[in-house]
């Protein structure tokens, strides 16, 4: 019971980076742009949310560095993909190895300090931690709680309003959203921007809200665990919610065991969240056709390919 | 709005434009990596000294330069022979993982005769190359998973695989700390008396030479490059397009698996937490870079070979991350993709 209570109350914390560079991805591949550079994007955002608080800003102006940076750094994917019409899976790669090069080089000086994080829940209103609700409800923080909101908002912004059906039109058929009047390349970087924020973000968040220190490489493959949450979320912002639960309850899994110290080989157990990663692609695959690809993903419109 | 000018691909585009984007693409990438190293704090004149000088023209340099690029040119054929049929193996690492384990397996146990062990770690670190990236080959083909993902996923199992090891059943006894204990004689290329360099080169040699026999001299270059053009018109013409697609795919992951047993055999001679880092990128870097043509792939090879030496030379004086050479990998590859911008497309105003 003990142990169930710690893993229910440190899940959120897991899941919240998953979350954020899904959702970012399915804005970003709903408009047709096929994004894997979220390893880069998010290892960029957690050194500078690192570098911001350890140079004396608040966790909160970190976490929006972080944001910038992501930002950033999809401007470029943007300029090669959407204005130069360059290969997404090459741009893609790419930027991965920009960030995390850049994170490399830069974050140096910044590595293995320890820094103060998010204030919680508990710190802030000084919740009674004797019971298991009261346990769990202490640790967590205002952007875990943010999570389900924005999982909404996105949602009813993709699924719902006349911009979101406009995105979606151009990441299912630019030629026809073209001659509809909306433009496409400004929909498809707009697109790309949002995708670095919340990568950003989540990158930070991780940094800032979860570890409390940065050390390369900290990201740790969950970029791609984001790229293949996507595809399981098939491009739904509100089953990327339910996947990254799943997931973040894998990645949290071994820490919890370890905190309690259960004698397990730990380097096979972390394999844990890669292989069920692999798992649930297997599986969303089967699916087939109802696997809600947005049509024109990855691929190059050009006018003249218009029929 | 970016579509007033109206944008047009270009039916051919011809040598000489293809070669000028893709010169000025590199040289663009270059500076942006030249400048970005000044900012980190490298002195300018030290970049030539460092990447030209130190690396090419003096004997021990080159020396280094020519070791370093052996497994740069086994992981460059991996990604190369990959990209000729659409699969992006992104787990070359993985893969020399697998291989570098194998080869190590073969190296500190010991056993059968002391001839045969050099062989026998070729084969089985190709083998167990191979038997990783089938994984992601068959959920490809059998589910039609994609292998960017399954390939890179299984890297880090691979990776998690070597900590468990090297902390565990593997941990040198002699001093504890987490690198295997060092290779029998038998199992240690010999050295060529030439700085590091060892006799790995000639395996490499004559694997980059089949390679490149096989895929410019033989049918499979044509099915590969009939595949990668188009593969349903390819399986309309009756080519075999299945086994075309398993046989360089699996061949890919033989070749990484090699590259890693080159790395234990040849130059660190025992397994460490390091032996496979940086060779996803520079993977598909070369392979990139070299238009996925196997003598080219050895040409570029030597020249991240160069990059390689010169990232060592600069972490120890300047306190430069081995990040640095990642950044001059993506900076350069994102550059020349971009550059191709002005080969691939014309602009033409709607009239």
């Amino acid at each position: 019971m003990d142990f169930l209570v710690g893993w229910i109350a440190i899940v959120p914390s897991y899941a919240t980076p998953l979350l954020l560079a899904s959702l970012g991805l399915i804005v970003c591949e709903r408009a047709g742009i096929l994004n894997l550079g979220a390893e880069g994007l998010m290892a960029v955002g957690a050194m500078t949310g690192a570098i911001a608080v350890l140079s004396g800003a608040d966790p909160w102006a970190a976490l929006a560095a972080g944001a910038a940076a992501g930002i950033a750094l999809a401007f470029l994917f943007g300029i090669a993909t959407v204005v130069m019409r360059a290969d997404h899976t090459l741009s893609g790669l790419a930027v991965v190895a920009v960030g995390l090069g850049l994170t490399g080089v830069i974050g140096r000086p910044y590595m293995q300090k320890t820094f103060p994080g998010i204030a919680s829940f508990g710190e802030m209103f000084g919740i009674d931690r004797s019971s298991a609700l009261g346990r769990i409800v202490a640790v967590q923080d205002p952007v875990t709680l943010a999570m389900p909101f924005l999982v909404v908002l996105l949602w009813w912004w993709l699924m719902r309003s006349g911009s979101g059906l406009r995105l979606r039109a151009v990441g299912e058929n630019p030629a026809a959203a073209d001659v509809a009047g909306i433009d496409v390349q400004v929909a498809q970087f707009g697109a790309v921007l949002v995708s670095g924020l919340l990568c950003g973000l989540a990158g930070a968040y991780l940094c800032v809200a979860t570890s409390h220190v940065w050390v390369e490489g900290m990201i740790a493959a969950r970029g791609w665990v984001a790229v293949a949450l996507v595809i399981f979320a098939r491009w739904n912002p509100a089953r990327a919610l339910a996947g990254a639960i799943v997931f973040g309850s894998a990645d949290a899994l071994v820490p919890r065991l370890q905190a309690i110290g259960a004698d397990i080989p730990v380097y096979l157990a972390m394999m844990l969240p890669y292989l069920l990663t692999l798992l649930v692609l297997v599986a969303s695959s089967m699916a087939g056709r109802a696997s809600g690809e947005p049509s024109f993903l990855g691929r190059i419109y050009l006018r003249q390919d218009k029929h | 709005m970016l579509d007033a000018a109206f944008l047009v691909r270009r039916q051919a585009p011809g040598l000489v434009l293809s070669g000028f984007c893709y010169a000025g693409g590199l040289a663009f990438g270059l500076a942006v990596s030249a400048a970005l190293l000044v900012q980190a704090g490298v002195p300018a004149d030290a970049l030539v000294d460092e990447f030209l000088i130190a690396t090419f023209l003096t004997s021990d340099g080159l020396a280094q330069t020519v070791t370093a690029a052996l497994p740069l040119v086994l992981v460059g054929l991996a990604s190369a022979v990959a990209m000729r049929v659409r699969f992006w193996n992104i787990g070359v690492e993985g893969q020399l993982w697998l291989g570098a384990v194998a080869a190590t397996w073969l190296g500190i146990a010991g056993g059968g005769p002391d001839g045969l062990r050099l062989p026998s770690m070729l084969l089985l670190s190709a083998a167990m190359g191979a038997a990783w990236i089938a994984v992601p080959l068959v959920l490809k083909l059998r589910f039609g998973v994609s292998e960017v993902i399954s390939t890179l996923l299984l890297g880090s199992v691979a990776f998690l695989l070597v900590q468990h090891l090297l902390f565990g059943a593997w941990r040198d006894p002699a001093t504890g700390f987490p690198v295997t204990a060092a290779f029998a004689q038998a199992a240690r290329f010999g050295a060529l008396g030439w700085g590091q360099l060892h006799a790995g080169l000639y395996a490499v040699l004559v694997v980059a030479a089949l390679v490149w026999f096989a895929l410019e001299h033989t049918r499979i270059g044509f099915y590969a490059d009939a595949v990668g053009l188009n593969a349903r018109a390819a399986r309309a013409n009756g080519l075999p397009v299945t086994g075309t697609i398993v046989g360089l795919v699996l061949l890919s992951g033989a070749l990484s698996g090699l590259a890693g047993m080159t790395i234990v055999a040849g130059t660190e001679h025992r397994l460490n937490q390091s032996v496979g880092s940086g060779y996803l990128f520079s993977a598909i870097v070369i392979a990139y870079l070299a238009r996925a043509r196997p003598l080219w792939v050895v040409v570029v090879a030597v020249m991240l070979g160069a990059v390689f030496t010169a990232g060592s030379v600069l972490k120890v004086f300047y306190g430069i991350s081995e990040g640095m050479i990642v950044l001059v990998q993506g900076t350069v590859l994102i550059s020349i993709l971009m550059a191709q911008f002005f080969s691939t497309y014309s602009l033409s105003r709607p009239g």
